[in-house]
């Protein structure tokens, strides 16, 4: 069991790399058939592999398996890579998001699918690669990958409007990552190291107890760098245009797993490691509030599908915040747990997108109205999708949302707790007035003719609204298992 | 043979629940009867349940009570009935009274609609009542209560499922009436810690203190089934469209058989009811109050329905200001003030419902001179109106004296007030009888042949006439063999009363109305203008006026209020529906909106604005470093 569990991480970067070197060294005329096909190969693999290794690690009682890519003399040095049941949860999360993507593009995506898979692979190994690293350079190595992997698949398809929102999310990229070198090189001049082993806020005071000013900044910086990666408002900027102008596939991974690998994740280290500084959290909280009463106000007002759904994740990821800011092991499950349900009733949405896209060649719901009798499986993932993002009982959504309430309640921040519980109501509103102007209302007769998806798309959403519903029913079995394992 | 059948029946307590159930099952087979003799079979009907019900109550009476207890009594709450005293005389009289109005119901349905269910609900009434009269527990007896108030409701719904507003304002107000009774059953049986009668007439509760709340509360609830003001308004609506033998049955005589019955065994069982103390005070300025605005109302009706009407709201006073004395003579006087009520009102109803129906109209503007065309029932009319006017030797005038002895005992104010009233009452029942029977016949064209009344009108009429005169010429048949023993009082004065000056004052009360109603016959010219002369007198014109306007009614007050209520929580709600459907959502699009433009797509406003975000963060890390903000 032992020799599995420690080969089992290699799988996240091996898979990866190997279906990269496939789909280049076979002839792009006989892989164009298969390149999404071994796409959601891949995802599959790492939905398998993650779960599996979740549930050993978890029976073995170790808390990481770290390992090396590279053979060594030096076993401890050589073993810079890690994982951990919060990294594996995120890999589960990842393969599940990248599979739900894989389905989508089967039918979405026409043209250049060797690089739609390439890009992938790249995707997927720079997610991968951040949640196995084990110092904040490695991390922001694979960050600017899974970065530089996302534009090029916003702006692949050469419309004018995803080269704007490639574009848009490049410029804020780079201030990112202005912001997070000069603060990796602040800290690296205090500390001499970035290994999450040698930083923490003990090691930012000195011998006096003092804490550096520069060691703030370099908080700061991180944070702020953090932040436009994750969307958190007022950094969200780019991210509408962006999500909106990629291909459907594109966006379900980009709203259902970058932002939360790429940003929230860059949170859940630093606050895992700074987490004593008050300042930390409490800007992670303030962005959290920012960010779910911006992302809510805006989808309020928005009239494109996708666009909808875009600032909807700008709002679920101020409550990954939320969850993360309480710095206790139940606030990092319920944020972890969202980052899940919303990862699952996000895709639903998106594949929703995707279809109407499909058999109606417009997303503008201003035009749509009364499709529940012709679309009836996207309506009714639609539902699904709308019950848990508004955290209903029993969907997925309600127990995570939940957990991160109660964290909040017990970490003192009573009135923050008040606020995502009221703030909630928004997300309500907002995809109550999808739901009414695509699904329900007099139908425009333009679209009497408009049929059901079929085929993959279909499969995923029957298969999401069925995780949407059946995680939030199998949820005391879940909770009852973190217990049993000690995450909470 | 009473006694045999009792025997035959075992358990007390059964020939007690057969009172009950009997009338129940003789009201479902009067509604059943289907088809071209369905007249006959409901006038078998009443004949035979009437008859039945009042052998069964007769036994109870002659048998000398009865006591038992439900098997279904649930524990702490025993459902006992039990018949003694003044409940044991009740039962046989309204059995009787039954009897007749039942038969004269029937007769009046005979070739009209809505017969069945209106003898159905009649019946139903008469087990209520006699479930309320033998009613131990306090329980019990608000049970049926209750009942009455549902069949009292159906009764004046029947026919007028459009024009309900005489059922709603009778459930409306008989419903307060039965709500304040309740708080004083509640207040009652906490007191006493027990809702037995029984147990508690053993030790009759204080009446001041603790107790004046459930004392006033159960006499309130006792006023408002009797009728009395302020629960009286209902009445005259209702009788402008029931059917006469409804006005007959309840305003008459059931429903004041059992307001007053309650009323007499609050003040002889329930409480000790001293005279002169507040509690009495209060009761008789109730029933002073509801005499004299009631007969003042009666005086100026043109139609003999409302007139009546207004007549048995007042009658009501006079027992009330009898049995609030306190004083033997007065409840003596008062109970049997009622029983005379009970005969004369119901007489004249159902001679007014004669005439109603030969002639098709009960406003006075259109009759006269019906003594030659209906020579019995003017007869009848005649002897129930000396009764109800109190003219010596007539059963009312008995009663009357009794209670202007006790009256004239406990306050001047009050033998005053009962005077007028008597003045009045006097005066305007010569209006009727000068009207009805004596003008010039003024009917409408096509009825100008009027004949005598049917057969099963008449006879009840005859039979109430007959009683009216058989208690007035034997009164100590009624006083010393009926009341004075339930009321555990033998010592009546019965006979001609011993005071002779109150038969003098009261004698010339008679004379001044008479001269009064000459006078204002000669000035109204005619037998219906008599009063005319009072009615617009100076000053009372007025008063009238707001009295006709609805203006003086507690009902309508309470109605007004209701809806200023009601107006003001619709105000409220506005509001508050303004701000859930337009304030806040209006608010919330708005921000989205204002936001929207914000971020309007300019990517150097979107790195000014992120950095801007990076000085937020750094300024709650400073703010942090300066120690300003701590968890």
């Amino acid at each position: 069991m032992s020799s599995i569990l420690n080969g089992i991480p290699y799988v996240f970067v091996a898979a990866p790399l190997f279906a990269f070197i496939l789909n280049n060294a076979v002839p792009r005329e006989r892989m164009r058939s298969h390149a999404v096909a071994l796409s959601g190969g891949v995802a599959a693999l790492q939905l398998a592999a993650a779960i599996l290794g979740f549930a050993l690690l978890a029976a073995s009682g170790r808390g990481e398996v770290r390992f090396g890519l590279f053979w060594s003399v030096d076993a401890a040095g050589a073993a810079y890579l890690r994982v951990n049941l919060v990294s594996l949860f995120l890999l589960l999360c990842v393969g599940f998001v990248a599979l739900a993507s894989a389905l989508t593009a089967a039918k979405t995506i026409d043209d250049h699918r060797c690089s739609f898979a390439n890009l992938f692979m790249a995707l997927l190994l720079g997610m991968n690669g951040m949640l196995l690293a084990t110092d904040l350079f490695t991390l922001y190595v694979f960050l600017e990958i899974t970065g530089t992997a996302s534009f090029v698949l916003i702006a692949m398809y050469k419309s004018s409007k995803g080269l704007e929102g490639a574009f848009k999310y490049l410029t804020m990229s780079a201030l990112a990552t202005i912001m997070m070198l000069t603060g990796l090189a602040l800290l690296f001049m205090h500390t001499g190291s970035l290994a999450f082993a040698d930083l923490g806020a003990a090691a930012l005071s000195g011998a006096s107890g003092e804490m550096d000013i520069l060691c703030y900044g370099a908080l700061a910086l991180l944070i702020s760098g953090f932040a436009i990666k994750a969307g958190a408002a007022p950094f969200h900027s780019w991210l509408p245009d962006a999500h909106q102008s990629a291909d459907t596939a594109v966006s379900i991974l980009l709203s259902g797993i970058v932002i939360k690998i790429a940003g929230a994740y860059g949170f859940i280290v630093l606050v895992e490691l700074f987490g004593d500084l008050y300042a930390v959290r409490l800007s992670v909280a303030a962005l959290g509030v920012a960010t779910i009463a911006f992302g809510a106000l805006l989808a309020l007002v928005q009239t494109h599908f996708k666009r909808i759904a875009a600032y909807s994740s700008v709002s679920q990821v101020g409550y990954i915040l939320f969850g993360i800011a309480a710095g206790s092991p139940l606030g990092l499950v319920g944020a972890l747990l969202h980052v899940f349900s919303h990862a699952a009733f996000k895709s639903t949405l998106f594949s929703g997108a995707a279809a109407l896209h499909e058999q109606l060649g417009t997303l503008d719901i201003e035009q749509m109205g009364g499709l529940q009798k012709n679309m009836p499986v996207t309506g009714f993932a639609s539902v699904t999708s709308f019950l848990s993002a508004a955290g209903v009982p029993p969907f997925a959504g309600f127990w995570s949302k939940l957990l991160i309430l109660i964290s909040l309640w017990q970490a003192g921040w009573i009135g923050l707790s008040a606020a995502a519980l009221g703030l909630s109501i928004l997300t309500g509103a907002y995809f109550l007035r999808l739901q009414k102007k695509v699904f329900f209302g007099p139908r425009n007769p333009r679209w009497d003719d408009v049929k059901e998806i079929g085929g993959t798309i279909r499969a995923s959403q029957i298969v999401l609204s069925a995780v949407n519903l059946g995680a939030g029913l199998c949820f005391p079995l879940v909770l009852l298992y973190l217990q049993s394992i000690g995450l909470i | 043979m009473f006694k045999t059948i009792c025997a035959l029946l075992g358990d007390p307590v059964n020939p007690m629940i057969s009172m009950c159930a009997l009338p129940v099952a003789g009201g479902v087979l009067a509604c059943l009867s289907r088809g071209r003799s369905r007249g006959a079979l409901r006038m078998a009907v009443a004949l035979l349940f009437g008859a039945a019900n009042l052998v069964f109550a007769l036994s109870l009476y002659l048998g000398g009570g009865a006591s038992g207890a439900l098997a279904l009594g649930v524990q702490g709450l025993e459902l006992r009935l039990a018949v003694s005293g003044i409940a044991a005389l009740m039962l046989p009289f309204a059995g009787l009274l039954f009897l007749i109005v039942a038969v004269y119901a029937a007769s009046w349905f005979h070739k009209r609609e809505g017969g069945g269910a209106y003898m159905l609900l009649l019946f139903i009434s008469l087990g209520m009542l006699n479930g309320a009269l033998m009613a131990d527990n306090l329980g019990v007896l608000l049970f049926f209560w209750e009942g009455l108030l549902c069949t009292l409701f159906g009764l004046l719904l029947i026919g007028r499922r459009e024009n309900s507003k005489a059922a709603v304002k009778a459930l409306a107000l008989s419903g307060t009436a039965d709500l304040i009774l309740m708080l004083g059953i509640l207040a009652t049986a906490r007191l006493a810690g027990s809702a037995s009668m029984s147990e508690i007439a053993a030790r009759p509760l204080s009446a001041d203190g603790p107790g004046a709340l459930g004392c006033a509360c159960m006499l309130l609830g006792a006023m408002g089934k009797a009728g009395a003001m302020p629960f009286h308004s209902w009445i005259p609506e209702a009788a402008s469209d029931a059917p006469a033998p409804f006005l007959a049955a309840f305003p008459g005589s059931l429903e004041k058989i059992a307001g007053i019955y309650l009323a007499t065994r609050i003040v002889t069982d329930l409480y000790e009811f001293a005279p002169g103390s507040p509690m009495s005070l209060f009761v008789m300025v109730a029933g002073a109050v509801t005499l004299f605005f009631g007969v003042a109302m009666a005086l100026i009706q043109k139609d003999m329905r409302r007139l009546l009407s207004y007549h048995a709201i007042s009658q009501v006073g006079y027992m009330l200001l009898g049995i609030g004395t306190g004083l033997p003579v007065g409840i003596a006087g008062g109970v049997f003030h009622m029983m005379n009520n009970a005969l004369y009102k119901t007489g004249l109803f159902v001679a007014a419902g004669a005439i109603e129906d030969q002639t098709g109209t009960t406003d006075l503007h259109k009759l006269g001179g019906l003594r030659r065309a209906m020579p019995v029932t003017a007869a009848c009319f005649f002897v129930c109106a000396l009764s109800i006017a109190g003219v010596p030797g007539t059963n009312g005038f008995f009663s009357k004296e009794l209670i202007f002895d006790a009256a004239l005992e406990s306050g001047t104010i009050f033998y005053v007030a009962a005077l007028a009233g008597a003045f009045m009452t006097a005066a305007s029942f010569l209006k009727l009888g000068g009207a009805a029977f004596f003008s010039e016949a003024r009917l409408p064209q096509g009825r100008r042949n009027i004949r005598e009344a049917r057969l099963g009108i008449l006879i009840p009429a005859v039979l109430l006439a007959a009683l009216c005169v058989l208690f007035g010429a034997y009164n100590a048949l009624p006083l010393q063999t009926l009341i004075g023993p339930a009321l555990g009082d033998a010592h009546i004065h019965a006979g001609w009363p011993e005071n002779g000056t109150l038969v003098l004052l009261s004698s010339a009360v008679l004379l001044l109305a008479l001269a009064d109603h000459v006078y204002g016959r000669k000035k109204g010219g005619g037998a219906l203008a008599a009063a005319d002369h009072i009615h617009y007198a100076p000053g009372i014109k007025q008063a009238y006026a707001l009295a006709e306007r609805g203006l003086l009614d507690p009902y309508n007050w309470l109605m007004a209020a209701a809806n200023g209520f009601s107006a003001a929580c619709a105000w409220i709600e506005g509001g508050v529906t303004w701000f859930y459907d337009k304030a806040v959502p209006g608010l919330v699009t708005g921000t989205g909106q204002t936001l929207r433009r914000f971020w309007n797509g300019s990517v150097s406003r979107y790195l000014i604005i992120a950095v801007a975000g990076v000085a937020c963060i750094c300024l709650i890390f400073l703010l942090a470093a300066l120690g300003e903000v701590a968890p």
